[in-house]
């Protein structure tokens, strides 16, 4: 038994090792010179930066930076609103809560690539086309936030609620001072959801916008990349390990409650 | 005492309602008005820039005989029969896995697993698109060293599909191996115990207490998946753009071509409302099909 488990763990991590394997040649293959990049061999004589030198003097930087500035501020506002939702269907009583709730929910049945050509007439005729404000309000509005935040309350301690009414605390201020600050649970695996799934987005910036200067991270290296025959991979790859390091620096940090997060989302 | 009561549930009400505000707002035009305008935009003939000319229902009558539009369909359909089965066995395979290893390394092996999930869209396509290249890709090099005949992924009308296929699998495999295992981890040890004494151990354990015991989960991924393989759009765009001769124009990329590249917004809106149908009525069949087993 216990020598069966030893074959078995081995096992595991070779697959594991292949499942890297195309990290590490992103990673590797970003630091060597265009000569070298197609050579199967682990020579690290040759090893250059010459590659993100190159990248630097492409628009990459300014797109990593438009990318940061949406799926940060879409992940911020997200959290806040779907927070204060989830939070009212879960511990306040108002007539219509059921209607609300449902309908809220009915919008997690419509598919993003289903009402793409009519989000961005609506996008665009509200002026936001071509803006960080159409980059970033629709990619906001997210039932799935929602009912994860309305899950999280109807398990949260009643008792500290109670302690800050009788304290002379209204609803809002019980709310903001009290329970946002204890919902750290919550808001932390989906704060790396909504984050990672923005850095990733492509579909949506490519129809909304197409200003050169304010052009996300995923279109800027679909363009790169979409030159054909001659491409320079050395360079398009340390353009993808740029762009690749916010969601890895997330990834790494918060591996932890990424885990808690899959948890949530999983079960149920 | 009772005004008092009054004021509280109006103060709550209001409350509620204020809490709620931005999301019904957002929610009403960021998703509900595209539903219903998409329907009434599928009514017209439209290039987006002339106004629109009424015409019924003649882009579904156009769609009907619009031949590959019923490629990209079937193509879509082949997509998900193929995928679905091996992200499925896949993931649970390895979440049985993970689960019997020497869990002194179960950290790391978790983190091999899951870390193409942190790059996924355009930047999974760049480098699978290098691997893949079939002049000097290291893929080819390996087939090489091994002795096998070279091959051209992307560039072939039969493999390109398959190709895609490996890159989203590799991209979704820890992801959803990782909710099997929490589920996995949430059945009792008693049960297996139990069932050790009758002498089901292994395999056998596997099939009567693991998989029944799993079945919400399985169909919560079967149902995501499957949705999630009717609407695959970056890695396609990216990588084929639908070629090479269409072999992988899926159902999204031909929908998004007719729309943005050949500006027939109201075509390609009704292939858009036909779409959501299809996903509809497939995912309800599914939960129908896993719910009625009982």
């Amino acid at each position: 038994m216990g020598k069966n488990k030893t074959i078995l763990t081995i096992f595991i991590f070779a697959c594991g090792l292949l499942i890297i394997l195309p990290i590490f040649f992103l990673v590797f293959s970003s630091f060597r010179t265009p000569e070298d990049v197609f050579k199967l061999s682990l020579n690290l004589s040759n090893l250059t930066l010459d590659n993100f030198k190159a990248v630097l003097e492409t628009n990459i930087l300014r797109a990593i930076w438009n990318s940061l500035v949406v799926s940060v501020t879409v992940t911020v506002v997200a959290m806040l609103f779907h927070a204060m939702s989830g939070y009212a269907l879960a511990r306040l009583n108002f007539p219509g809560k059921k209607f609300v709730f449902g309908w809220m929910i009915s919008t997690m049945m419509v598919p993003f690539t289903v009402i793409m050509i009519p989000l961005y007439m609506v996008t665009k005729n509200l002026g936001l086309a071509n803006s960080y404000g159409g980059l970033i309000i629709p990619m906001i509005f997210n039932a799935y936030g929602i009912f994860l935040f309305r899950q999280f309350y109807q398990d949260f301690p009643k008792e500290l609620e109670e302690a800050a009414y009788v304290e002379g605390l209204s609803i809002a201020g019980t709310f903001f001072r009290l329970v946002l600050p204890l919902s750290k649970p919550m808001i932390i695996p989906l704060t790396i959801g909504f984050f990672t799934a923005n850095w990733n987005n492509y579909l949506w910036p490519l129809i909304i916008n197409q200003k050169e200067e304010l052009m996300v991270v995923q279109v800027a290296l679909a363009n790169i990349v979409g030159g054909g025959y001659e491409t320079a991979w050395s360079i398009v790859l340390a353009a993808a390990l740029l762009s690749a390091i916010p969601t890895f620096i997330v990834f790494f940090s918060m591996q932890k409650y990424l885990v808690d997060g899959i948890k949530m989302s999983g079960i149920k | 005492m009772k005004r008092k009561g009054m004021k509280r549930k109006l103060n709550e009400t209001l409350t509620a309602y204020g809490f709620l505000l931005p999301n019904l707002l957002g929610l009403t035009l960021f998703v509900f008005v595209p539903m219903v305008y998409a329907f009434y935009v599928s009514l017209h003939e439209w290039n987006a820039l002339s106004p629109k000319v009424f015409i019924g229902f003649d882009n579904y009558k156009e769609m009907a005989s619009d031949k590959e539009w019923w490629n990209s369909v079937y193509r879509t359909l082949i997509f998900t029969v193929i995928y679905v089965p091996l992200l499925f066995a896949g993931s649970l395979f390895f979440a049985v896995m993970l689960n019997t290893m020497r869990q002194r390394f179960v950290g790391v092996a978790r983190t091999m697993f899951l870390l193409p999930f942190a790059i996924t869209s355009v930047i999974s396509a760049v480098i699978w698109m290098f691997l893949y290249d079939p002049r000097n890709g290291f893929i080819n090099q390996f087939f090489d060293l091994v002795g096998l005949p070279n091959q051209q992924f992307l560039g072939s009308t039969d493999q390109a599909l398959l190709s895609i296929i490996i890159v989203i699998f590799w991209i979704n495999l820890g992801y959803n191996m990782m909710i099997f295992l929490a589920s996995i981890k949430e059945i009792p040890i008693d049960y297996y115990e139990a069932a050790k004494i009758d002498g089901a151990t292994g395999w056998k354990a596997f099939w009567h207490i693991t998989f029944p015991l799993l079945r919400p989960t399985s169909i919560f991924i079967l149902v995501v998946t499957t949705i999630g393989s009717f609407q695959v759009f970056d890695q396609i765009m990216v990588m084929t753009k639908g070629g090479p001769a269409n072999s992988t124009m899926v159902s999204v990329l031909y929908i998004y071509k007719q729309g943005f590249e050949f500006l027939n917004m109201g075509y390609a809106s009704a292939l858009a409302v036909v779409l959501f149908l299809i996903i509809f009525v497939l995912s309800l069949a599914q939960l129908r099909l896993y719910t009625k087993k009982d």
